[in-house]
């Protein structure tokens, strides 16, 4: 194992700790973009540490899926970040770096917090849920695509593989990347859940997504599912900057990078809050269908063999 | 050795499929079936595993022959993976249902047709048990439940998989008569010949496998049928419809030609996309998982495609895994589709209810059932670390590789193909969320599932045991996946016990991930702290009122509206307002089929109308049929006379 190894790992489980980082960043950038004070960007972990010494409950008619819903969503995102690799150096974690198992455990966090809402019979997690897995069916689609681009240039779906292959200035010159790009930029709004596809900061029912299922939890289950859902802002952010922005193919300078531009893409997202209003729920399929058909057009472009 | 073994299998499930005949309980019978399946389940196991060649080839002459090769052997594997736990439940689910012995003894001869049609190594014996295959279960579903809408659905199953059918007829009767079953090679016979009998199978097959559109009998005819015979049907029969066109593809025609296999993309990718769309429609258990089968045959046949047109893009590596990943959801769709059909059964046994509207709460009920179920439907969702995941997995895979490596037409055709599968697998979690959700959670929402009790000891012991069967194969796929890929020339990859490691992936470390879930649920939750005393379900402050819990619909209804574009769903809105006050609003709504409104239903009225045409010549009247006669004779005289003139 050399020094690169043990670096990436390193920073990968470091991002354990770090997500609620990503997304206080986010919002504090968001409220000074509004002319406001806002919180601190460490206000996720101050929520964090408040919920962690409340007691949980435990709803009447309820069964074992309530309990364990929060935990294995947490766990299969655990999972997922120790797939998505920060450099080429990253550490298999025993799990691989395979952006299709990715894409599965996503998958099995979503599924096991809409169960728990069925378990509660609550409508506004019903709502949310059947909300949030009818945006998944056309975002996994886009997503799909989007790491089909990633693999071109490589023939490997290995994200490290795919780290190297976007790495340096050669993959600009196919326009494919570029449809990519676009295509990965919705992907990281809808799975952060965040505008125009999702508002964070509102329980209003009219307009909620990710929130609903939350409702019906507290102490360290909500704690779980608020980190869950920190942790998909790394995992989304971290992907993109390593599948689709510019970097050295070098750890240590491409790990700089990275960071760098992770901290660009949270002030992209605020400043996209900023500018933009939510969209209508039932527009925000056609929106991801339109990201679809540009990938497709990517992947088009790259059969024909166009280039810049 | 092994040979005796297969037949001693075969003739043991013989004797249990004669056995009703003399005896009045049924219970030997069963068992002898189930082991007959063992041992022939067996012989296959170790032939697959070993890829060997037991018995006859295939041959063109047409005396009998049987014989079992690797591909047999992984069938022979599947089915009885899937039979003997749905022998199991058949014997706590049987006892006291009208004509049991009759059902019985059929079942055993299905079970044998199944096993008969993928050992048959002549064109008569294929054929002969493919009828089988089709009648028996026929008569063993309308000696069960014996009404009106039953004989509908079954004349309508016998109808369209005789009509397609023929396609089989002519696909394995030209094939004998060209000696390509005999070993000849098709290449170089003229694209004319290939493309007859690759459209031919597949709609001969395809029919009978319930690829799109020629599936309509499929959700018609497995709801209606005796739950263990609805599993085998969905589990079993229709992938031996796919061991044909697998036959077809890849022994007989290959190389298959490359619009072949962009035709199984398309028929896949069609085929998968309406079936989850029409799963996530139905209001009704079976029916439900009857379109979800649908969806399946459909995603199979996606690998299928990317197989061949990997293949022709020179990526024997890839080729053999799309192929063995396609294989591999056959196994994984049997076990997982047999294990939710069967808990359909005891769920409808429990509560006396079909409607997904009117269930609720069986977990609590029926946890054994109901955890089972559980299994069954994470699996058929998707998610990792359950066999679903892994098939699906390997799918996209190939579809991804499929796009990568070949060029032209068929990267675009992958691409989209690849697209399709993944929404798929987004509807199939929505689906199978609500069914889940639905059935096994939540407040009971009828009386039936309020008083449900959990159904005898075989009928869990079969679900359980299926339930098993997806978490292995969800752990362990690699004790399947290595066999499968040498199925085919220039497998490569490894995959060991520990998960598949296979060229141009990021690798799926199955027990890996099985390791990180349990152990990082396992601490989560005992992290998880002290508990408040129980309280209702906060809901907002919302007072919990049946009469506002979430119905199938209403979960869908974002996702229903969406794709109202496509689904033409139409709503009717009816206010009854005295004074000025609304007194009662009804709202309904309705999704119209639109395969039957725009294909079916103009054929059938083209039909009768041919037919009432046809009817005029039935005057009844002496001189007409005197006049036909005469006519008859004179045509004959005249084509007599040109033919040896």
């Amino acid at each position: 194992m050399t020094g690169a190894t043990i670096i990436a790992g390193a920073v990968q489980l470091a991002g354990i700790a770090l997500a609620p980082l990503l997304a206080g960043a986010i919002q504090q950038h968001k409220a000074r973009l509004q002319g406001r004070v806002g919180t601190s960007a460490l206000q996720p972990y101050r929520d964090l540490r408040r919920l962690w010494g409340k007691a949980v409950v435990q709803p009447l008619g309820t069964t074992i899926v309530y309990v364990l819903a929060p935990a294995i969503a947490c766990a299969a995102l655990i999972a997922a970040l120790l797939i998505v690799p920060v450099t080429s150096a990253a550490p298999p974690f025993g799990l691989g770096h395979d952006a299709l198992v990715l894409v599965g455990l996503l998958a099995l966090a979503r599924c096991v917090v809409a169960l728990s809402s069925w378990d509660t019979a609550s409508g506004f997690g019903l709502m949310s849920a059947g909300r949030d897995l009818t945006l998944s069916v056309v975002g996994e689609a886009l997503l799909a695509m989007v790491l089909l681009i990633a693999a071109l240039p490589v023939g490997s779906t290995d994200l490290r593989a795919m780290w190297l292959g976007a790495a340096g200035t050669s993959v600009w010159s196919q326009p494919a990347h570029w449809c990519g790009c676009g295509g990965m930029l919705l992907v990281v709004l809808l799975e952060t859940g965040r505008q125009p596809i999702d508002n964070p900061d509102t329980h209003l029912e009219l307009t909620m997504v990710h929130e609903g299922p939350l409702l019906e939890y507290a102490g360290r289950d909500l704690a779980y599912l608020q980190w869950s859902v920190a942790a998909r802002h790394w995992i989304v952010l971290v992907l993109m900057a390593g599948l689709f922005l510019p970097h050295p193919a070098s750890t240590s300078l491409g790990l700089t990078v990275i960071a760098i531009e992770v901290v660009a893409l949270t002030v992209t997202l605020a400043l996209i809050e900023t500018i933009q209003a939510k969209m209508r729920l039932l527009r925000v399929p056609h929106l991801l269908a339109a990201g679809s058909a540009v990938a497709l057009a990517g992947v088009a472009s790259w059969v024909i063999g166009i280039t810049l | 050795m092994i040979a005796l073994l297969a037949i001693i299998g075969g003739g043991v499930l013989a004797a249990g499929a004669l056995l009703p005949v003399v005896r009045v309980s049924i219970a030997p019978a069963l068992w002898l079936q189930g082991i007959g399946l063992a041992l022939t389940g067996l012989a296959g196991a170790i032939i697959f595993a070993r890829g060997l060649q037991v018995g006859s080839n295939f041959r063109t002459a047409l005396h009998p022959g049987l014989g079992v090769d690797p591909l047999t052997g992984f069938f022979l594997v599947v089915i009885a993976v899937t039979a003997i736990p749905v022998l199991v439940y058949a014997g706590g689910y049987l006892p006291g249902t009208p004509r049991s012995r009759a059902v019985t003894g059929l079942g055993g001869g299905f079970l044998l047709a199944l096993v008969g049609a993928v050992c048959a190594r002549d064109a008569l014996g294929f054929l002969a048990c493919w009828e089988l295959m089709t009648i028996l279960p026929a008569t063993a579903i309308l000696l069960a439940k014996p009404d009106v809408a039953v004989r509908r659905a079954i004349f309508e199953y016998l109808a369209i998989t005789h009509l397609g059918g023929t396609g089989v007829w002519i696909t394995v009767l030209v094939l004998a008569e060209r000696g390509v079953l005999g070993g000849a090679s098709l290449a170089g016979r003229g694209v004319l010949l290939e493309t007859c009998i690759g459209i031919a199978a597949l709609v001969g097959f395809g029919s009978k496998s319930g690829l799109v559109p020629l599936h309509v009998w499929l959700p018609r005819t497995h709801p209606v049928a005796p739950s263990h015979l609805s599993a085998l049907m969905s589990g079993v029969m229709i992938k031996v419809a796919l061991y044909g066109l697998i036959r077809v593809c890849f022994w007989w025609m290959n190389p298959a030609p490359v619009w072949m296999g962009i035709a199984l993309l398309v028929v896949g990718a069609v085929s998968a996309l309406s079936g989850i769309i029409a799963a996530l429609l139905q209001r009704e258990l079976k029916r439900l998982l009857a379109y979800s089968s649908i969806e399946n045959v459909g995603v199979i046949t996606l690998a299928l495609g990317a197989a061949i047109v990997l293949a022709h893009a020179g990526a024997h590596t890839w080729a053999a895994i799309a192929f063995a990943a396609g294989l591999l959801h056959i196994l994984n769709h049997a076990v997982m589709k047999a294990l939710l059909f069967l808990s359909a059964g005891s769920i409808e046994r429990a509560t006396g209810e079909h409607r997904l509207d009117h269930l609720g709460g069986l977990l609590r009920q029926m946890p054994w059932t109901g955890a089972a179920c559980g299994v069954g439907i994470l699996a058929i969702a998707g998610v990792p670390p359950l066999n679903g995941f892994v098939s699906e997995w390997l799918i996209l895979e190939s579809l991804v590789h499929a796009g990568l490596e070949s060029g032209g037409i068929g990267a675009i055709a992958s691409t989209i193909a690849l697209a399709v599968f993944a929404a798929t697998i987004g509807l199939a979690l929505v689906c199978f969320v609500k069914f889940g959700g639905l059935v096994l959670l939540g407040k009971p929402r009828s009386d039936g599932a309020r008083d449900a009790v959990e159904v005898n000891h075989p009928m869990r012991v079969g679900v359980v045991a299926l339930a098993v069967i997806c978490v292995v194969l969800g752990a362990v796929p690699g004790l399947v996946v290595a066999p499968l890929i040498r199925l085919q020339p220039g497998g490569g990859g490894t995959s060991n016990i520990a998960g598949l490691w296979l060229p141009g992936t990021g690798s799926l470390s199955t027990l890996g991930l099985v390791a990180v879930l349990v152990v990082a649920t396992a601490i989560l939750v005992r992290a998880r702290g002290p508990r408040t005393a129980p309280a209702p379900v906060w809901n907002c402050g919302q007072i919990d009122e049946p009469a506002l819990a979430w119905t199938s619909a209403g979960f869908t209804s974002s996702l229903r509206l969406s794709m109202r574009g496509v689904l033409r769903t139409e709503r009717t809105l009816e206010r009854d307002d005295t004074n000025g006050i609304a007194q009662e609003v009804r709202y309904a709504q309705h999704v119209p089929n639109l395969l039957d409104h725009w294909v079916y239903h103009p054929i059938q009225r083209v039909a009768l109308r041919l037919a009432g045409t046809a009817r005029r010549l039935q005057s009844g009247s002496l001189p007409a049929y005197v006049g036909y006669f005469v006519g008859l004779l004179v045509v004959l005289l005249i084509l007599a006379r040109v033919v040896s003139g």
